[in-house]
């Protein structure tokens, strides 16, 4: 292996982890404050929002943008997983949803 | 179910996320392979650095022949955004050996955290569910990636509805968080202000933004509606 290339995958499994760890290896140390718990407890809705939200409305080269196929296979997964609550069941409908209107949207 | 090992059933909640690692991996291999990283270079970073987005921005400035600190500090800002992921689940963890949280932190990814929150009885105070999620994910990454890097160009990964495996995931895993009215308003705000800051600013700023915006909204309304419920139980037993 050649030592740049080295250097860049150790430099980013360095800077990868420590954000990934310094606040595990601290606030199970610590007694957090009551109302910071209460913040870290919306964290995951606002996480996989903020995740969510991008996919949907920009594409590839990060314009924005309106992708039907994209939006109509999000909303069905979203009744969906809504109705059903199975994780499994939800991706794989996702997946047969994006599969299939892709044919019939023409992508 | 839940007298299974923890371990397995880690592994087992993993699956989906496997299904989504796999292509992407997949992709992420070719494309290395394309800018003259090696199999083996491809399966050490997959290993080490265990983090997608910053992987295939690595793979584009070193194929712009980008020297390692741009490309280190890049890698920095795009992975800041755990951060808050580890603080969330370092609730469920106390009591945790500091080296099993090491490596339970290393492996920690957008969709191991979607996944570990959306099963939180199982991860309370049980690191070796979390394990067998993230060792589960982690491999499939890794796998994936080197078998990219190898057959690529043979393997169709744009097929069967595939891309769309990994948004499904994140879609349903919202689903599960929205338990009450407030929570949709905390989608609502995080979503709307995600795009905005990914409109107004490059990289992957804007999950860690609108999270923490979002974030701190939920705690600003839950201070003033406890203030609110005290006030009134206090006029209450004046009247």
């Amino acid at each position: 292996m050649r030592e740049e290339t080295l250097a860049i995958i150790f430099g980013m499994a360095v800077v990868t982890f420590l954000p990934r760890f310094l606040p595990m290896a601290f606030l199970t140390r610590w007694v957090v404050p009551e109302r910071l718990k209460m913040g870290l407890g919306y964290v995951p809705t606002a996480i996989l929002s903020a995740i969510v939200f991008p996919i949907l409305f920009f594409n590839e080269g990060g314009k924005v943008v309106i992708q039907p196929l994209y939006l109509l296979s999000a909303v069905s997964v979203f009744i969906f997983s809504w109705k059903v609550k199975r994780l499994w069941a939800s991706v794989i409908l996702g997946m047969l949803v994006y599969w299939g209107l892709g044919f019939f949207l023409g992508h | 179910m839940t007298n299974n090992h923890p371990f397995r059933e880690g592994a087992k909640d993993a699956l989906p996320v496997v299904l989504g690692y796999l292509p992407v991996g997949v992709a992420f291999g070719l494309l290395a392979r394309n800018a003259g990283i090696t199999p083996s270079e491809v399966g050490l970073m997959s290993f080490l650095v265990y983090a997608g987005a910053s992987q295939f921005l690595a793979i584009e400035m070193i194929d712009q022949r980008m020297t390692w600190v741009p490309i280190v500090l890049a890698t920095f800002f795009i992975n800041l955004r755990h951060f808050l992921m580890s603080s969330n689940l370092s609730l469920y963890l106390k009591n945790t050996r500091l080296s099993l949280l090491g490596l339970l932190s290393a492996q920690l990814t957008d969709e191991s955290f979607a996944v570990a929150t959306s099963n939180l009885p199982k991860v309370k105070n049980n690191p070796h569910y979390v394990l067998g999620l993230q060792i589960t994910s982690h491999l499939a990454w890794v796998i994936g990636s080197i078998g990219g890097a190898l057959f690529g160009p043979f393997i169709k990964i744009s097929e069967y509805g595939l891309p769309f495996a990994l948004p499904s995931l994140f879609i349903c895993l919202l689903v599960f968080q929205l338990k009450s009215v407030r929570h949709f308003g905390i989608m609502v705000v995080a979503g709307i202000s995600s795009l905005f800051f990914k409109w107004a600013l490059q990289g992957n700023w804007h999950i860690l933004l609108a999270a923490l915006l979002a974030g701190g909204i939920g705690v600003g309304v839950e201070i003033i509606n406890g203030k609110q419920k005290a006030k009134g139980a206090k006029q209450k037993g004046q009247g």
